[in-house]
């Protein structure tokens, strides 16, 4: 069944618009809160800083992988200690109905001071069966709702005559931000967000799920890259990115958190970073868990050392198989790479980890939040200066 | 040799709550639908506290969802109520428990602990929505006395071996080094018919008060699931076990508001089987209270479970014993 074909709801309580199905129509709106207006803000490579040696595909991010979307809604309401700065944001993992083809996935807590939902099923199954949903971490209660509701009516026979599915939602805590105890999200936003969901180049920063988030010392929020590899695979990797601290932030081996002056701003412990991978090389769920590990290597290169109150919390899934659960052939075909083909995988994940993270911080403009909290932008010019002292922009020569 | 209530509250501090919704709607083709489901909180310790209890969690196929997965998979530790409720309200129970634990005078609980059963062979489990207010005034009178068994709580729609089954809860003193400890446990006894193809699980709550730590938990919970094998179908792949083992001693405070080093204790693994034994005899006990305190329910599609005959109950304790 494809998106368009969606048959009109069934279901009672659901909010639905003027008799359409949950994912027609609606407005964006991050696009009414004028997010993507500040031109200041570029991504990494717009300020001629390129991580590792690999090219990255047409647009740089998650979305290169045939069939992977990505959808936002940012939600920014009030000020003071009402202010409200979150969102959701939503990973379509390809273009046919997920609970119909399921792919092989696999998960890697790197420190477990987090939430992913539905993870029960998928560590036992080695099987993603539904989109992945960022957000903040008291919204999960109300997104995991909207997400089944999504999902029973992408699948109408969920829970009566086939299997009941597990949603996908991971949080990092908005909380610097945003009063996020008030947990101003509806399931029409996590509904819009899908409905938002598109290919090529993802909006960045303060966007979607990644609205309140703050890393390094800076505003954070959602990155995204990507890295061609052996032929005509590619790796990309999207996070929300909510942790590290100034003091150890490095872009490509550069201390630039030690060098930036000024900006600095008070606050307590960062926390949490959600990283999803997606590859459409034919992995399987134990090559994938391998693959989860680099990206907490790539995490690593930023400078984190994943602090005991940081949930990094890893998930890769492979669009190289489809498995059909409509099937009844006992056997299907599925595709494998040879392990040891692997390496270049494993550096494209480690590069493009690294430049998801990095291209969060350059894509965040300065945010004032809760309380009057402020996360400045990290200064793009001190950057751009500091790469050129360290030779890390210009006339760098690859090896 | 049980407690006196013998049930999972025979632990000191441990409370219980049900929610039982039954109802009759339209849903919104106009068709008839039956909501036969509930909730059943139980709640490891006084919640207003800020604690962490050592737990382990074990899941055979991962049909059930259980949220909080990472922070037990990494850390190990309970914080929160432990929910076992229909798959399509895990999401506003988690909201529920994220609501309750700012209503204390605490920090946030946080993650909940809430486990997906499947009951929908009697519930028309898609539109069966429970309301966030209910679940909160559930937690709050939660009770450490007797516990409703049966047809309760997310009991109240669940089948199994083809009978009514439900919420069944049991204790056993274990004497040891001249003291006595107490393993409470609580079950909601679900699975499907061997022949049908729908789903079912069994999900264990077990707690003891003896000083363990995570690595001997884990092992106490493999050895017990081997145990209990008899009690389900392991070789249908749609039947599940979800098992939540936790112990009330060697507790840690929240937030780091204690010290830094915690003087704890810990059982020698020789004496591991004898809670192994006692937990094995409880669940037994518990599932067997399970299907003789439920009543019949009709539900869904006019669908019936009748209370199992006690010649078929005498077959099943043989087996299973």
């Amino acid at each position: 069944m494809k998106r368009r074909d969606f048959v009109k709801s069934t279901l009672i309580g659901v909010p639905l618009l003027s008799g359409e199905s949950l994912l027609s129509g609606a407005k964006n709106k991050s696009q009414e809160a004028g997010l993507s207006a500040d031109n200041r803000r570029c991504r990494l490579r717009d300020l001629g800083i390129k991580i590792g040696n690999l090219d990255p595909g047409p647009a740089n991010a998650i979305t290169d992988i045939q069939g992977v979307k990505v959808g936002h809604t940012t939600i920014i309401n009030g000020k003071g200690p009402k202010a409200v700065r979150t969102g959701v944001t939503v990973i379509l993992p390809h273009e046919e109905s997920i609970c119909e083809e399921n792919l092989f996935a696999a998960f890697f807590n790197l420190n477990g001071w987090g939430e992913m939902t539905g993870i029960s099923s998928l560590a036992k199954t080695g099987r993603l069966k539904t989109p992945v949903f960022l957000t903040g971490t008291y919204n999960v209660g109300i997104v995991y709702s909207a997400a089944l509701k999504y999902l029973t009516e992408l699948n109408p026979r969920m829970g009566n005559a086939a299997p009941l599915v597990s949603p996908v939602v991971a949080e990092c805590f908005d909380d610097f931000l945003s009063d996020t105890m008030s947990r101003q999200i509806s399931e029409e936003d996590v509904f819009e967000a899908i409905r938002q969901a598109k290919s090529g180049p993802v909006e960045e920063g303060a966007v979607g799920g990644g609205t309140g988030m703050t890393s390094f010392g800076f505003k954070g929020g959602i990155g995204t890259s990507s890295r061609k590899v052996l032929g005509d695979f590619c790796v990309g990797v999207l996070v929300m990115a909510n942790t590290g601290s100034r003091d150890h932030l490095r872009m490509d081996g550069v201390p630039v958190g030690k060098e930036i002056k000024g900006y600095s701003y008070r606050t307590e412990k960062t926390k949490s970073i959600i990283l999803v991978a997606a590859t459409d090389a034919p992995l399987l769920p134990y090559q994938l868990k391998k693959l989860a590990k680099r990206v907490g290597m790539g995490l690593a290169q930023t400078g984190s050392y994943s602090n005991t109150e940081s949930g990094d919390i890893i998930l890769a899934f492979s669009t190289g198989n489809k498995i059909d659960m409509c099937e009844s052939r006992p056997f299907s075909p599925i595709r494998a790479c040879d392990d040891f083909a692997l390496g270049p995988i494993y550096q494209a994940t480690v590069e493009a980890t690294q430049e998801a993270i990095l291209n969060a911080l350059t894509s965040a403009e300065t945010m004032i939040g809760r309380d009057g909290n402020t996360a400045f932008g990290i200064p793009l010019d001190q950057v751009q200066e500091i790469m050129k002292k360290y030779g890390r922009i210009g006339d760098r020569i690859h090896e | 040799m049980n407690r006196e209530k013998n049930a999972i509250t025979d632990l000191e501090g441990i409370k219980v709550a049900h929610l039982t919704v039954s109802q009759d709607i339209l849903n919104s083709t106009g068709d008839k639908a039956s909501i036969r489901t509930g909730l059943t909180a139980i709640l490891p310790y006084p919640m207003e506290k800020e604690l962490r209890l050592f737990m382990e969690c074990f899941n055979l196929r991962g049909k059930n969802e259980s949220t909080g997965y990472e922070v037990v998979d990494d850390f190990c530790y309970l914080n929160s109520p432990i929910v076992l409720t229909n798959p399509f309200n895990v999401g506003v129970a988690y909201n529920a428990v994220l609501s309750y634990g700012f209503s204390l005078d605490r920090v946030e609980i946080w993650p909940p602990l809430i486990v997906g059963i499947d009951d929908s062979f009697l519930n028309d489990i898609t539109v069966s929505h429970l309301d966030e207010k209910d679940i909160l005034d559930t937690f709050y009178k939660a009770s450490q006395g007797p516990v409703e068994q049966g047809s309760a709580g997310i009991g109240f729609g669940l089948r199994a071996y083809g009978y009514k089954g439900g919420i069944g809860t049991a204790s056993r003193v274990i004497e040891l080094d001249g003291r006595n400890f107490t393993c409470g446990v609580l079950i909601a006894s679900n699975h499907c018919n061997p022949l049908e193809p729908s789903g079912g699980s069994f999900t264990l709550v077990v707690g003891v008060d003896m000083p363990l730590v995570p690595f001997q938990i884990r092992a106490i919970v493999k050895s017990l699931m081997f145990k209990l094998s008899s009690i389900f179908f392991p070789e249908n792949p749609s039947d599940d076990i979800t098992c939540i083992f936790f112990t009330t001693a060697n507790s840690m405070t929240m937030g780091g508001e204690g010290p830094l080093i915690y003087d704890f204790q810990m059982i020698k693994d020789s004496h591991r089987e004898e809670i192994v034994q006692a937990a094995k005899e409880a669940v037994i006990e518990a599932l067997v209270n399970s299907l003789l305190k439920a009543t019949p329910v009709q539900g869904r599609e006019g669908r019936k479970c009748a209370t199992i005959p006690e010649g078929d109950l005498a077959t099943l304790i043989k087996t299973i014993v």
